[in-house]
């Protein structure tokens, strides 16, 4: 079953593209359901997919080395986690303090697939309640811009203006990481 | 230090008279305003005043506070646990007689005392008896045993029997507790200081030849603290030797090894102001060095006992200092670190050395250079004006300012920058390490700042006096 036209506006990227336009990239759009823990992306593949999520939370999560009573150990730390709001997920999603959850009617992962060649996935994304998606591909995506080049002029902005917003977070954390490192040198 | 209106010093100037006029006229106004502002000392006093009223809280009730007292007394001193019980088994034995042996008792009361004074008057009644068999008990406890009176019938004697075997006991655990306190006190010294006494005071450990100097130096500044306690193991007499004769300085010894956290915490370390670490020559030989690790090792416990204390320490080896930073002392003294400099500045401006020499070792009563408290009125004030006030009303020469900074906080100044993961990885991570994420507050120096330079309640002034 392919979602329908607001179903894909809903999505912040796709959020100022024209309804007739989210209509074709609704045509080839599949949705699939999975269940909780079902993994959607994993870290350090690479893949040419953007994941849409209508419905559920997912969450976002990155392996780190972690010291801890036996010693230097690579842990997988939760970073952040997505929910949808319309619809709600059909499950009772996490609530848990330590972990940011951000609410949006619906949204995509992995947007930088709809701009680079076989893009390296950064975090693993996998399902926290049951979740309906839809994988948008790089070649579907190229050959409706082809043939609407208006609809590229909307998202490829939408994909710069994360991609910016993540360097300003990455420099910012880099700064911190600075900080840390003389403080601790210092101490 | 003192005026000096010698013309030989405006002599090579550019200044004209009348511009120096307008100076002294302008200063004049400058100082009738000064004059109105409040005295150092009544502001001193009100904050004082303030002080004492936030340390009052609502008054307990003192049936409680006698109990709780007397609860931590008892559980905390085995004398009085063992005293107790003797007096409770004399109770106990004395009634048990009295009872028993009323008549026997009653009837020696009449055969001893003779006409002295009875409690019953012209018959002795229940509470001569009652003390005559107390007598009998305490005689018979402290195994004196004048034979003057005892038991009768086979139940008194028995009773007896019991009582003078669990007075054996008794006896013995009271003597060995009165033994083992003297003992204690012989090997540990007075262990008995008063702790209302003790509010930010002064903690010297180690000792030194430089301590009768830090001592003096203390005893003449009116507005340093007068209490002070000296933890080392250096001879008792050795120390009150040094430590008499002061004007002012209430000065306690501690004889004890000052590593270890129990002994900073009967020096009440926790109410300290501040806590001085010296080089221990404590039993060193003339030609053997201070072992700088404890100097390290008591920074870390201080800090531990309590973190708000403003800890120096005085080091001699200068690869000690990373090791002090660390350990999160406010101030390392490192001397020598002036010789390079006084030394070239010999060669370089003769007299600045001769200068340092008479400031810091020529310093006298209410002499030299001294910190002292700003006027909360001149807070917001251009460094000018604050010095005028200081030199106008007190012939003091403002040289310079001591900055209370807050400590750094790398918790605040990350913020809320950057992604929440990397910012508590940090902080789980350097916690986890055992490094803290504040520094303590500390003192900066500003000297001759400009004029406009403003003046907050964070500062206060380093004068020439």
């Amino acid at each position: 079953m392919n979602p329908t036209a607001e179903q894909i506006q809903k999505i912040n990227h796709f959020s100022k593209v024209p309804l007739e336009m989210c209509a074709k990239i609704a045509s080839v759009v599949k949705i699939s359901e999975c269940q909780p823990k079902h993994a959607l992306l994993t870290e350090g593949d690479t893949g040419d997919t953007m994941v849409l999520v209508f419905q559920g939370q997912v969450e976002v999560s990155k392996n780190m080395m972690v010291k801890t009573a036996s010693g230097l150990t690579t842990s997988r730390k939760p970073i952040i986690r997505l929910e949808t709001t319309d619809p709600p997920p059909t499950e009772s999603p996490i609530t848990e303090p330590t972990v940011f959850v951000v609410e949006a009617p619906a949204f995509g992962i992995g947007e930088f697939s709809l701009v680079l060649d076989d893009a390296i996935r950064t975090a693993h994304v996998h399902a926290t309640t049951p979740v309906k998606y839809g994988i948008l591909t790089l070649e579907d995506f190229s050959n409706i811009v082809k043939n609407n080049p208006g609809i590229g002029g909307f998202v490829y902005f939408e994909v710069a203006k994360s991609a910016v917003q993540n360097l300003a977070t990455a420099s910012a954390d880099i700064g911190n990481l600075t900080q840390a490192f003389f403080f601790a040198l210092t101490r | 230090m003192t005026d000096d209106h010698s013309p030989d010093h405006t002599q090579d100037s550019d200044v004209s008279s009348n511009e120096l006029d307008g100076v002294i006229h302008a200063n004049k106004s400058l100082f009738d305003k000064l004059n109105q502002l409040p005295e150092i000392e009544a502001l001193s006093s009100i904050s004082i005043e303030e002080e004492e009223a936030e340390e009052k809280g609502p008054s307990s009730h003192w049936v409680t506070d006698t109990i709780q007292k007397f609860k931590g007394f008892y559980s905390g001193n085995e004398l009085v646990r063992y005293a107790a019980w003797a007096s409770v088994l004399i109770l106990i034995s004395t009634t048990a007689l009295t009872i028993i042996e009323y008549d026997m008792f009653k009837e020696s009361v009449t055969g001893h005392v003779g006409d002295t004074f009875v409690f019953g008057g012209d018959e002795p009644n229940w509470l001569d008896t009652f003390f005559h068999t107390f007598w009998w008990s305490i005689v018979t406890f402290t195994t004196v045993g004048y034979g003057d009176v005892s038991p009768v019938t086979h139940l008194g004697k028995f009773l007896t029997i019991i009582i003078m075997l669990l007075n054996f006991g008794v006896v013995t655990l009271l003597g060995g507790a009165v033994a083992s306190v003297l003992v204690a006190q012989r090997l540990t010294g007075d262990d008995t200081l008063d702790e209302s006494k003790f509010n930010g005071h002064l903690v010297i450990a180690g000792w030194n030849t430089y301590v009768p100097s830090i001592l003096k130096l203390i005893d003449a500044n009116q507005d340093s603290t007068d209490i002070v306690i000296l933890v080392n193991e250096t001879d008792k007499e050795i120390v009150q030797r040094v430590t008499t004769g002061y004007e002012r300085l209430d000065i306690t010894h501690i004889s004890e090894n000052f590593t270890h956290e129990s002994v900073l915490r009967k020096a009440f370390l926790d109410k300290a102001s501040t806590f001085m670490i010296l080089p221990d020559s404590s039993g060193l030989l003339p030609h053997e060095n201070p072992d700088e690790d404890k100097t390290v090792l008591t920074c870390l416990t201080a800090k531990s006992i309590s973190e708000s204390c403003n800890v120096i320490a005085h080091v001699l080896d200068t690869e000690t200092v990373s090791h002090l930073k660390r350990a999160n002392a406010n101030e390392i003294v490192i001397p020598d670190d002036h010789v390079p400099h006084l030394l070239a500045k010999h060669v370089t401006d003769p007299g600045v050395p001769q200068f340092f020499d008479d400031l810091i070792l020529k310093e006298e009563k209410d002499k030299g250079l001294q910190e002292v408290k700003i006027p909360r009125s001149l807070s917001g004030q251009p460094h000018n004006k604050v010095s005028a006030f200081y030199k106008f009303k007190y012939n003091w020469l403002l040289v310079g300012y001591a900055v209370r900074k807050a400590g750094f906080s790398l918790d605040e100044q990350m913020g809320e920058s950057g992604s929440p993961l990397i910012r508590n990885m940090i902080k789980e991570q350097l916690e986890g390490a055992g490094v803290n994420l504040t520094s303590d507050e500390h003192v900066v120096v500003e000297i001759n700042p400009p004029d406009d330079y403003k003046i907050d309640e964070k500062h206060s002034a380093l004068v020439l006096r």
